[in-house]
């Protein structure tokens, strides 16, 4: 029993922040802008935030400086992902090399920083957020052990986001027309739509929570930051059109994504996995497989937003 | 006279090109005000002004007798003008709904509130009898219903003047009639309606006065009650015939080109757009298909020439059947393509002049060895075909196509299809957008091809060229031909009638 | 005939919007340099600029160990980009030739001493090829956008390289791939002393062979030809009867064959370099987009376009000496890709600037 809750926990640990960078990329691609740069951003944001928590670890500790550490990421990664929209949407460049220059750019620029300041460019932290157990919920049986042990605040704040995400998209104005824009831009600038603004917005919002995501990856599972987020913006991407850009098929393909992720790394620990003739090279493959192979069959059908990728010319008729 | 729109001599240019040239229109309160004219008369244009799409260079906007400035549509759209696009403007996966609150919705703190929404909605279609249902996707509901819904679109934001911009192109005829009740009932409750169109039985059907434009120039404005389809056809066409040119006799000789009972279904509308047509092109004939744009003679050429899939039917080349070839096979069959969209199909716009004629032969012997380009064979044949076809560019073979103008481009397209020396020319609006000159050496260059002995389709939407260069005159009118005529023995104005549906001679 | 007003050729554009790309690049690399550490700024800069002359012969043979490898990926991106496609997976396909380059370098000891090497290139180019056939296929087939597929495929690449490291040639002490037979190491022929740089072979050569072999390629032969049309007018050339799904797969395969050799030809140098076994994609295939973006997709303009990344990557590497980071040549080889997606607005305001006559009558027909 206790191995299933380690597997719940750890699985949460790899599933939330492909889960909220995922969604990030949900609203950048509903809006009409691939964004192929959220491994870079993911970098960035991760990089300034571990480097407030370092900074400011000595006066002040536990879940106010994680919250002000998410604060700055998200906002690091939405200044960053500006360069991407102000090429995307005002220069109406390449999307995927506008992406892949950031991409680029992101650990370069963070080793240099790292390096000049401190010398190394391992950034350390101190790890005062773990939650050992949250009082009253944490001895429900069953469910305490699973969701509310051993776990961090950046696992509720990810959900939190997911749902909010969710009500976003489907319930709101601006959910609306960011969806008209992604589908049809047209449509939505004869209605007197600021496709131009809405972009932005969907951009920087995939910004922001790239940069979170960032932050939230690192902190559960160690206690420096080195650079780089293991290709876990590339998933993200993976996990997006894996939940063909809706949702709730997003929350079910992050979780998928971070059992095999879960199971690649505790392969040791699990007695089931070890007696497995399956490596745990393979797990960490199967999530880049299942996605070939979904969009092998679901190119036809895909629900990808139609106008995405393809820059909005208002003089176009 | 209370006019509600007055648009004053209006003049719209495009560079050079004069699009309107002092065009007036006037509108009534109430009424259903048709816009007549062929294809580049510049209908759409004067509607894309008044919707603030476009600005005129001259003459001035007056609604309900105040002088306005229309700059964009959302100005157009504070005026109570609202406009139903020919291409609609719906996001495939909203609801009926979502897509008729788009831009206008009721919100409590940012969040939707569809309900009162939804209350309104299904008040005005109720009261305006368009049948909707509010919850289905887009993507879900047919092409009448997508209608009805940008028609709610307007309607939800209290527009007034109601503009129609070619709304029958897509619809059946039952789901016509349903439109003909729909503008009657608006107009009913005091909306005003401008309704573009070159389809005459319509017209008669619904509308109260029409105005007519021909070639960017105001005709006149009719009481359409009284006027008869002869009168508005002749405005439509004009009397005069620009070009005379020696044909000899025609020396008829087998059959080239065997279409029968083609099909072709849209993929947008689910609609036949090509509905089982047959005919045939013998050598020593120029066969013409005379049509208003949108009747499915483009997609008819791209049927025959294999770049979209047919519904049904056979094309026969010389009696070999070719139906399942693939599109080289069918050019190796001898058949010639000079498109309907130079930019996008006859040229590679980016190669050069030398690239470009061989686009379609690169890879015969005399141009390629073991695989490797013969160069100096390309060159050579690039300078053969400049001189004989007369074309003009700043850097000869060497030329980039994007560069040159739109006559010498078609120059290129027409050299390198006529120099293969085909059993078969399919030509469609192979004159557009050219100047008198150019128009001319095109016209002479078919006509030496089947003085030859071989075979053209032509394709044109030109009266006057179907008039001059044919031998023989198709009518397709929504996918069928309804009429096969001897350019001898039909007058210009009964060539309207045909193509506006006012007449058939085929039966169906 | 016209008579032709000073006019800058498609060509002469695109190579002054990448000179203008690499000078931003280069300007921005400056300003950090001065942020950090104001006093040793310029001769830091000044190194860079060197790059590999600052050590002379060796130093300019180390120039041309570090372009080789970036030259290939390089002409694998430009080449899919002449045919329309963009692809990234050239660090997938790189790794996968590099593993077939090692392997039979490894276990075929019973190849001549000759034939070796030549084999486990030949390995490398298919295993490259293979890997880059995937996302042709998938394009051509379902019609799945080929970046996607192709980052799935650099990420499976790598995890599946690491499990046939460990299976087949694995070195558990230092967790990388065994040394290859000396037979397998790509000749020096003497390079090495004339230059007085271990690292140097004659995979320089084999880099422009490849390039000459591309430039024929896709300016000489009626393939060359088809392709380009797809890739500038895919509606033309199905207009043309050309078949565009066979030429995407050819294409992407091609693509993957050029990045397969650039990896065979890194791990067969004899350089003391083994294939780690970590989740690390291979910054060779990455850096091969900036190649192929600043040679303009042009076989002869990328060879320049990866001697010049060559070139200031070394001198990166020496700017440690002042106490900098070498990152910072990362930094401005990705600001000037950047920068390249200014390129289309450079081009038009040097239209502008040259004013065009409105030559073309290509008039907007409207209704």
């Amino acid at each position: 029993m206790d191995i299933i809750y380690f597997i719940v926990q750890q699985t949460m640990f790899f599933a939330i922040p492909l889960l909220i960078v995922a969604l990030g990329g949900m609203f950048s691609e509903r809006s009409g802008v691939i964004n192929i740069a959220l491994e870079g951003i993911m970098v960035m944001g991760g990089f300034f935030g571990i480097g407030f928590m370092h900074i400011f670890e000595s006066r002040m500790s536990g879940q106010l400086l994680l919250l002000l550490a998410l604060l700055v990421s998200g906002v690091t990664g939405a200044i960053f992902s500006l360069l991407h929209a102000f090429a995307s949407i005002n220069l109406k460049a390449d999307q995927t090399i506008s992406g892949t220059a950031l991409n680029m750019f992101a650990p370069a620029f963070v080793v240099f920083i790292a390096r000049m300041i401190q010398g190394v460019q391992q950034i350390q932290f101190k790890d005062t957020f773990r939650i050992n157990k949250v009082p009253v919920l944490g001895d429900i049986p069953v469910l305490g052990p699973l969701l509310f042990q051993n776990c961090y605040i950046t696992t509720y704040i990810g959900l939190g986001i997911a749902i909010l995400s969710g009500i976003v998209i489907s319930k709101t104005r601006f959910g609306l027309r960011l969806r008209a824009c992604g589908e049809h831009p047209q449509a939505a600038d004869s209605v007197g739509i600021n496709v131009y603004k809405i972009r932005y917005a969907g951009v920087m919002i995939s910004g922001a929570l790239a940069g979170i995501g960032g932050l939230v990856f690192i902190v559960p599972t160690s206690t420096n930051f080195n650079a780089s987020v293991a290709g876990y913006g590339f998933l993200a991407l993976a996990v997006l059109i894996f939940g063909q850009w809706r949702t709730n098929k997003i929350i079910a393909a992050a979780f998928f994504f971070g059992i095999m992720k879960t199971f690649a790394s505790a392969y040791s620990v699990v007695p089931v996995l070890r007696d497995l003739p399956i490596s745990n090279e393979i797990y960490k493959m199967i999530p880049y497989i299942a996605t070939l192979v979904i969009l092998a069959f679901s190119s036809k059908n895909s629900q990808a937003p139609r106008a995405e990728g393809i820059p909005y010319d208002k003089g176009s008729r | 006279m209370e006019y509600v729109i007055e648009m004053n001599h209006i003049t719209k240019e495009f560079g050079n090109f004069k699009a309107l040239d002092d065009v007036t229109l006037c509108v009534k309160k109430g009424e259903v005000h048709a816009l007549l004219g062929e294809n580049g008369a510049g209908k759409s244009t004067l509607m894309s002004v008044l919707f603030g799409l476009y600005q005129a260079e001259q003459g001035e906007i007056k609604i309900n007798g105040k002088p306005v400035k229309i700059n964009n549509p959302n100005d157009a759209n504070n005026l109570n003008i609202g406009m139903v696009h020919q291409h609609f403007k719906l996001v495939h996966n909203f609801t009926v709904l979502e897509s008729i609150v788009l831009g206008r919705e009721t919100v409590n703190g940012g969040f939707l509130k569809m309900d009162e929404a939804r209350k309104k909605v299904v008040e005005l279609s109720e009261h305006y009898k368009l049948k909707i249902d509010p919850d289905s996707y887009i993507s879900d509901i047919t092409v009448g219903m997508q209608q009805r819904v940008e028609i709610l679109k307007m309607l939800y934001c209290d527009n007034e003047i109601l503009i129609f911009d070619e709304p029958t192109a897509v619809l059946t005829p039952q789901e016509i009639d349903e439109l003909m009740k729909i503008m009657k009932n608006l107009v009913d409750e005091g909306k005003s309606i401008i309704f573009i169109s070159h389809k005459l039985n319509e017209i008669k059907a619904v509308a109260n006065r029409c105005t007519v434009l021909r070639k960017g120039k105001y005709i006149g404005t009719i009481d359409v009650e009284t006027a008869t389809r002869e009168t508005m056809s002749e405005m439509m066409v004009g009397r005069k015939v620009n070009f005379n040119l020696d044909k000899a006799e025609e020396k008829l000789g087998n059959v080239t080109l065997k279409v029968e009972n083609l099909s072709v279904v849209s993929k947008i509308s689910h609609k036949k757009v090509v509905d089982d047509v047959s005919f045939e092109v013998r050598r020593g004939e120029i066969v013409c298909i005379a049509g208003i744009d949108g009747n499915g003679q483009s997609e008819l050429v791209y049927g025959i020439t294999g770049l979209i899939p047919l519904q049904s039917g056979k094309i026969e080349i010389n009696g070999k059947d070719i139906t399942k070839d693939s599109i080289r096979k069918r050019s190796l069959a001898g058949m010639a393509h000079i498109p309907e969209d130079r930019h996008r199909h006859g040229l590679v716009l980016d190669y050069t002049v030398q690239q470009n004629v061989v686009l379609q032969t690169y890879f015969e012997p005399r141009f390629q060895r073991h695989g490797f380009i013969r160069f100096d064979a390309v060159r050579e044949y690039a300078k053969k075909l400049i001189k004989q076809y007369d074309i003009r560019s700043g850097q000869d073979e060497n030329s980039v196509t994007r560069g040159m103008s739109g006559g010498n481009q078609q120059k290129v397209i027409i050299a390198r299809e006529l120099d293969r020396d085909p059993d078969i020319v399919l030509a469609v609006q192979p004159t557009r957008g050219l100047d008198v000159g150019a128009t001319e050496y095109i016209h002479k260059q078919l006509i030496k091809q089947r003085d030859n002995g071989k075979a053209v389709l032509l394709i044109s939407l030109e009266l006057d060229e179907v008039m001059e260069v044919s031998d023989r005159i198709l009518v397709i009118y929504e996918g069928e031909i309804v009429a096969d005529l001897d350019p001898k023995e039909v007058t210009v104005q009964e060539l309207g009638l045909y193509m506006s549906g006012s007449k058939r001679k085929i039966a169906k | 005939m016209k008579k032709q007003k000073f006019e800058l050729s498609k060509g002469g554009k695109d190579f002054i919007a990448s000179i203008a790309a690499i000078a931003a690049g280069l300007l921005f690399g400056l300003v950090i340099l001065l942020f950090s550490n104001a006093r040793q700024a310029f001769p830091a800069f000044g190194m860079i600029l060197k790059g590999g002359f600052t050590d002379g012969l060796s130093g300019i043979a180390q120039v041309l160990y570090v372009a080789t490898p970036i030259i290939l990926t390089g002409l694998s991106v430009g080449f899919a980009f002449k045919t329309g496609l963009f692809n990234i997976g050239a660090p997938g396909q790189f790794t996968c030739g590099a593993f077939a380059a090692v392997y039979i370098g490894v276990k075929w000891t019973f190849l001549p001493a000759g034939a070796h090497w030549i084999v486990a290139l030949l390995g490398a180019l298919i295993a490259g090829a293979i890997w880059g056939m995937v996302p042709g296929i998938l394009k051509a087939i379902a019609n799945v956008n080929e970046v996607i597929t192709s980052i799935m495929m650099n990420y499976i690449g790598m995890y599946l390289v690491n499990i046939l490291i460990v299976k087949f040639v694995y070195d558990p002490v230092r967790n990388q791939s065994v040394p290859v037979a000396k037979t397998a190491n790509i000749p020096k022929a003497g390079l090495d002393k004339l230059f007085n740089y271990s690292n140097i072979n004659i995979s320089i050569f084999i880099a422009i062979l490849a390039v000459i072999v591309i430039y024929i390629v896709l300016n000489k032969t009626i393939f060359g030809y088809e392709l380009k049309a797809c890739g500038l007018s895919p509606e033309a050339s199905r207009y043309a009867g050309i078949n565009a799904k066979r030429n995407i797969i050819l294409s992407m395969t091609i693509a993957g064959a050029l990045s397969g050799l650039g990896g065979g030809l890194l791990y067969l140098a004899g350089s003391g370099k083994y294939l780690q076994v970590v989740d690390v994609l291979a910054p060779q295939g990455f850096n091969g987009i900036s190649v192929a973006l600043l040679g303009i997709s042009n076989p002869i303009g990328i060879l320049f376009a990866g001697l010049f990344i060559g070139h200031i990557t070394v001198g990166g590497n020496n700017i440690q000496l002042y106490n900098f980071v070498p990152e910072v040549v990362d930094i401005i080889i990705s600001t000037i890709i950047y920068f390249g997606a200014f390129a289309l607005l450079i081009k038009s305001l040097l239209d502008r600037f040259r004013r065009r006559p409105s030559e073309s009558g290509a008039v907007k027909e409207e209704k």
